[in-house]
């Protein structure tokens, strides 16, 4: 079967899935939604046959599971949104629609040659740059949770850092293709930019309260140094230094050593500081750690077959949320509750798999910038789904970062389609010698 | 009421499982798909070339050759370069252009582009590509709109430049 026929089928796969999965929501909560939620699953399987049509035409050579698996983990996603509440779901989908034409306009405008990215490496660099500066601005800046991410824009809230970090990939792997070979002799001097790159990612750190993407920033730029180099030398030295910049900061900023405590001794059973009344009155899972226990039970609560689509708790008995930041944040635990154990490590694994595609993408491109931009853009998808799935499960502290095509949330769900356009654009030029 | 919600529960229990199903049929499909290709590719690598880095520092140390090239070009005329003047090929690719960050730069022929055409040494022979250049890449006179493997003997013109490739 060709390329292109086996994205159709397996696009009509992901359609038939999302309609179980609407059909599930409806059927468990007649009471409080309409009919209408069947019509989500006809109106994605339009949707992702207008993105194949798409594919057909400008790339045809490209990988034929990347665009199914996108769609998967968002169809997954807007049946979750659409279960905690569909006004939200409708808003979501709306943005699925803006990204899958910016999934679109990339491909259009980058279908006969990718590569003249890297004579405009530096304007990317700047432009990540400037991006990620945004937040920080008076007036259309705005600090959400405690992180400085967010822009106002004519009543949009955006978060740039998200955009920022495709920029960011591409001016790595236009600059790393360059300078790898010096890079790769590991001579004293040539280590300015890496310790440029590690102070800068601690001052966004500080800057931002932001752990989750200083780390995110980080760990691509090392990953692909790693690759443009060959030598481990990169990533043990960085990740030392990360850990010394981290153990810094937990002794200097009250709110990394906050969340760490959270992820240490998320239970207490005597009274301590609760940061939001400022006084020694509360047992911690009553108050800062509130949020991560209360996911924790929703988890458990899915045991090993899950309550179904639309069958989890999410509310107290009157009907308040349970869980703050359910919908973005927290969208793994209110999918690790309906999907259960079963559920969920399939839902893992299609991240998994995700990433399988996309390093295959890098191992048959042809030259380093292609090389090095697919490995970037899947290493960066990958580590964000590690960071916060590892940080909702508690293998790392807490850090509010979005589920790539799950979470709610515009910026992240129209620069994860600019992503997937990206690897199609790679891959479509590495196999169209083999076609 | 009873019967009634019983089917809802089986109705329910059969989307659950059904979406299962589904889901792990497609994620082993692309898992099986994936196994697959990669026996294709298996000689290939996300890391780039860290042979010849490591080469280069070996012989840097040792001041001995490196490994055998797959090829060279010779110049045969050219505003840039000498005539006669060769350049080995060894086992990474080369890139070709007016930029003088390039492997082979041509800086003073006004008629290739900043990045001009890229030579590619792989398993199968020594294929060269234009790099979308504005002038075009010829072999043999033959403008290139595809990778092409050169033989030896074939003749390279970038702009004003000729070069002969030999084993």
């Amino acid at each position: 079967m060709s390329y292109r026929n086996r994205e159709l089928a397996s696009l009509v796969v992901v359609g038939l899935m999302t309609g179980f999965g609407f059909a599930s929501v409806y059927i468990a909560r007649q009471d409080v939604v309409s009919a209408s939620s069947l019509s989500y699953g006809i109106f994605f399987l339009c949707l992702y046959l207008a993105a194949h049509a798409v594919t057909r035409l400008t790339v045809p050579n490209a990988d034929p599971y990347i665009l199914p698996l996108g769609g998967l983990l968002t169809a997954i996603g807007v049946t979750e949104i659409y279960r905690i509440n569909p006004q939200d779901a409708l808003h979501q989908t709306i943005w699925i629609v803006i990204g899958v034409v910016a999934f679109a306009l990339t491909l259009f405008l980058f279908r006969r040659d990718y590569r003249k990215l890297e004579s405009y490496k530096y304007l990317c660099g700047l432009g990540a740059v400037g991006l990620l500066m945004l937040p920080a601005l008076p007036v259309i800046g705005e600090r959400i949770n405690g992180a400085r991410l967010w822009i106002h824009f004519g009543g949009f809230q955006i978060q740039p850092g998200e955009f920022a970090k495709i920029l960011l990939i591409v001016f790595l792997a236009g600059y790393l293709r360059e300078k790898r070979e010096v890079l790769a002799q590991g001579r004293l001097k040539d280590l300015g930019p890496l310790l440029l790159i590690w102070g800068a990612a601690m001052l966004v750190l500080l800057e931002t309260s932001d752990l989750g993407s200083a780390l995110l920033y980080f760990g691509i730029f090392l990953a692909m140094t790693y690759v443009a180099t060959g030598s481990k030398k990169y990533p043990i030295g960085g990740g030392v230094l990360f850990l010394l910049g981290s153990f810094a900061a937990y002794h200097l900023v009250g709110r990394v050593r906050e969340r760490v405590t959270i992820w240490l001794h998320p239970w207490t059973n005597h009274f301590v500081y609760c940061s939001q009344t400022g006084k020694v009155n509360h047992l911690r899972q009553d108050c800062d750690s509130y949020q991560l226990v209360k996911s924790l039970y929703s988890i458990g609560n899915g045991h090993f077959g899950g309550t179904g689509f639309g069958k989890g708790t999410f509310t107290d008995t009157a009907g308040n949320p349970l869980i703050p930041y359910l919908k973005t944040d927290f969208i793994f635990s209110a999918l690790a509750q309906e999907l259960g154990l079963i559920g969920v490590a399939a839902f893992l694994l299609v991240y998994m798999v995700f990433a399988l595609r996309g390093f295959r993408i890098g191992m048959i491109a042809e030259d380093g910038f292609s090389k090095l931009l697919a490995v970037g853009l899947t290493f960066g998808f990958v580590l964000q789904t590690f960071i916060i799935v590892g940080g909702v499960l508690r293998i790392i502290p807490l850090t509010g970062i979005t589920l790539p095509f799950v979470s709610y949330g515009g910026s992240s769900i129209v620069a994860n389609f600019v992503v997937l356009a990206g690897l199609l654009l790679v891959s479509d030029r590495a196999q169209a010698r083999n076609a | 009421m009873t019967v009634g919600s019983i089917a809802v529960e089986e109705v329910l229990l059969l989307l659950k499982v059904g979406f299962l199903v589904l889901l792990y049929l497609f994620i082993w499909r692309v898992v099986r798909t994936a196994s697959r290709d990669l026996r294709g590719v298996s000689q290939e690598s996300m890391i780039l070339a860290p042979q010849r880095v490591q080469e280069q520092k070996k012989r840097r140390r040792s001041g001995k050759a490196g490994p055998k090239p797959s090829g060279k070009l010779v110049v045969v005329t050219s505003p840039a370069l000498r005539s006669g003047e060769e350049h080995a090929i060894a086992t990474g690719p080369l890139l070709l252009g007016r930029d003088s960050e390039n492997d082979v730069p041509l800086v003073r022929d006004e008629f290739t582009s900043g990045r001009h055409a890229r030579i590619d040494p792989r398993g199968d022979g020594v294929w060269i590509e234009d790099a979308g250049s504005t002038n075009g890449t010829f072999v043999n006179g033959v403008r290139l709109t595809t990778p092409r493997r050169l033989s030896s003997g074939d003749v390279i013109r970038i702009g004003e430049t000729d070069l002969r490739f030999e084993r």
